[in-house]
């Protein structure tokens, strides 16, 4: 549905995009992440045609950004970082605004003001002047707008900024619904919010893109810590002495004992190695049971701080392999952490 | 186009800018009304409206201060620019919907040859052309006034630089008329023009190569009409002045004189200004 090329973005001397390519399909959730001044934002108003890119090519359903403008707009719904509002209207006034610059049907038009209303739960709201909303309905006014028209492809811009954990559980249930009809890109600085939503992510670091994967892959990925933790029931001494004897484990460490009889250790061991079977063994033969057993993996946080540290070097990771690989391991039922976030 | 011509039309009433600029209007109208036509005892109401033709310049600002400011400046012309307007429809909606608000104060002037004629004989030809003449010479402003306000997102500038920009073109009639006629003043004068354009050239286009062969070219024309006929120069650094003079095109309609030129000049400020606020939105996408 979306196909970027190469996007390059320059002011002067510096690069805000820098030869990002990327294509989303026809009901996808696209997620961006980076850090703030990552390049997320300009890349979504390339795509929206609010500014050009200095390079590289953008089509929607296979028109060209750049050569059909008014086209690809009417494509489009855009949530900006900064949601665009006239303060002095109220939000039924704004909504009926953006419904006519986006050219709905008069005939449809008051339908689809309430529904859009309900659906942000805004409508008791509507005859108020926007200039007096708190900046969470605020915010779920920006996203009305976007959403104005019902547009193939609706494009977000940190869309949960500002609101209670409550409303950005609203939001992105909101999200979900619409992902059943719609093409979405969204951005984020705060990975939680992009895993729980999105079909791909795509991470971004000072214009360059550095992973793009579905959220469960990359924390099987990047999150590999090369470290288990397990409750065993036994006699502390045993336990240790045994596990020592595996050969790749590297340190084991005993955590502090919240109940009697039940060892709590940590264990290291080279990473991207799978030593459980070998722990399994060993604790059979000194007939300690065990309880529980667990690979720790990092957060998706931890991977997103990971791959966009500042020391500049480029992480290198050989994917195209790993992602067959992957989805065997993904049948066996590993145990990752990744379904709590 | 129309929604935008609306939602303008709305905020100019829902802010009070709009009520507060008709009203303003009206009395200052109706002071020119009561010493020129009530005192003086004259049945002409366009000597009433040329002798308070000045205000156009000291209110026009206010209204077009905020119409692309105020956009830029609450990122509400991402919304504008995102959507499938163009960038033409968004600047003639803006502008019919400002030209409505001084089109009400104009109609509303439109009672004054009314009561003027229980008084006495009015021609109502002249009375009535030179209230169009001064719509169209507020229109002009305004659509000046909507280009200096799309190159900033602060009111207060825009509105600072279109009452200076507005001045200039109100002295300019008599600037022309002061400096001196001969042919070597002139070439100076353009020469000085033209310096200034190819600087305006360089900072919008970033290319000095470009403003440098445009000034030379130009230069160049210049000198050799210069040597060949410098009869051609005869008086036309006043004629370029008059030009400009924006105010002083109205002083045919006071006179009683529906004046096709006049009003021709007007549309083609208006268009002219128009335009080049697309072209300000435009480029926009390019900074």
């Amino acid at each position: 549905m979306i196909e970027v090329k190469n996007l390059v973005k320059r002011y002067g001397n510096h690069t805000a995009v820098d030869d990002l390519s990327f294509t989303v399909e026809k009901g996808q959730v696209l997620g961006f992440l980076g850090p703030n001044g990552a390049g997320k934002s300009t890349t979504m108003n390339i795509i929206t045609g609010y500014i050009s890119a200095t390079e590289g090519t953008v089509t929607v359903n296979g028109l060209d950004v750049f050569e059909e403008p008014e086209e690809v707009k009417k494509m489009i719904g855009y949530l900006p970082e900064f949601p665009p509002l006239y303060t002095d209207m109220t939000v039924r006034e704004y909504l009926d605004f953006v419904a006519d610059i986006k050219r709905v049907k008069k005939s449809e038009k008051g339908q689809m003001i309430s529904e859009i209303m309900d659906a942000t739960k805004i409508t008791q709201m509507a005859d108020r002047l926007i200039k007096h909303l708190s900046k969470g309905f605020k915010q779920r006014v920006g996203l009305a707008q976007a959403i104005m028209g019902y547009p193939e492809l609706i494009i977000l811009d940190e869309p949960t900024v500002g609101l209670d954990p409550k409303q950005i559980n609203e939001i992105r249930d909101l999200i979900r619904e619409l992902s059943k009809n719609h093409t979405i890109i969204l951005s984020s600085h705060i990975m939680q919010e992009v895993s729980a939503v999105c079909d791909i992510v795509m991470i971004i670091d000072k214009g360059k893109l550095v992973i793009s994967d579905k959220p469960e892959n990359l924390s099987e990925h990047l999150g590999a810590t090369g470290e288990i933790s397990i409750s065993v029931k036994g006699d502390s001494e045993s336990v240790i002495a045994a596990l020592k004897k595996i050969d790749r484990v590297t340190k084991v460490e005993e955590r502090t004992r919240t109940i009697e009889g039940i060892v709590e250790l940590t264990l290291n061991f080279g990473e991207k190695d799978d030593i459980r079977e070998e722990v399994f063994y060993a604790m059979c033969d000194i007939k300690a049971p065990i309880l529980e057993m667990q690979t720790m993996k990092m957060s998706l946080e931890d991977i997103f701080l990971k791959v966009t540290n500042h020391t500049g070097e480029v992480i290198q990771l050989d994917y195209s392999t790993d992602m067959e690989k992957n989805k065997s391991e993904d049948a066996e039922g590993v145990n990752t952490d990744a379904g709590d976030l | 186009m129309l929604a935008i011509y609306k939602k303008e039309l709305r905020s100019y009433f829902t802010s009070m800018i709009g009520y507060v600029f008709i009203a303003f209007f009206l009395v200052i109208v109706g002071i020119g009304f009561l010493f020129t036509n009530v005192f003086g005892k004259i049945a002409n109401f366009e000597y009433s409206l040329s002798s308070i033709s000045f205000i156009v310049v000291l209110l026009t600002p206010l209204l077009t201060m905020r119409l692309m400011a105020e956009e830029n400046k609450q990122k509400t012309d991402q919304l504008l620019l995102t959507s499938p307007l163009g960038a033409g429809s968004i600047v003639v909606g803006k502008l019919l919907a400002v030209i409505t608000i001084f089109g009400v104060g104009m109609a509303i002037t439109c009672i004054y040859p009314l009561i003027l004629s229980k008084y006495g004989t009015v021609q109502f030809g002249a009375a009535y052309a030179s209230i169009l003449g001064f719509l169209m010479l507020g229109a002009a402003y305004l659509s000046m006034g909507l280009y200096i306000s799309s190159l900033t997102e602060n009111q207060v500038v825009a509105a600072v630089i279109s009452f200076i920009v507005f001045l200039f073109t109100v002295v300019m009639d008599s600037l022309g008329s002061a400096i001196p006629t001969d042919n070597v003043t002139a070439i100076i004068m353009f020469t000085v023009i033209l310096v200034v354009v190819c600087v305006v050239l360089y900072l919008m286009m970033h290319n000095a190569t470009i403003a440098v062969a445009v000034g030379l070219v130009v230069e160049t024309a210049l000198m050799v009409v210069y040597i060949i006929k410098p009869t051609m120069f005869d008086g036309s650094v006043a004629a370029l002045f008059g030009w400009l003079s924006v105010l002083s095109r109205y002083n045919q309609f006071s006179y009683g004189i529906m004046d096709i030129t006049g009003l021709i000049y007007y549309l083609s400020i208006i268009v002219l200004f128009a335009f080049l606020t697309t072209q300000v939105i435009r480029k926009k996408r390019w900074s």
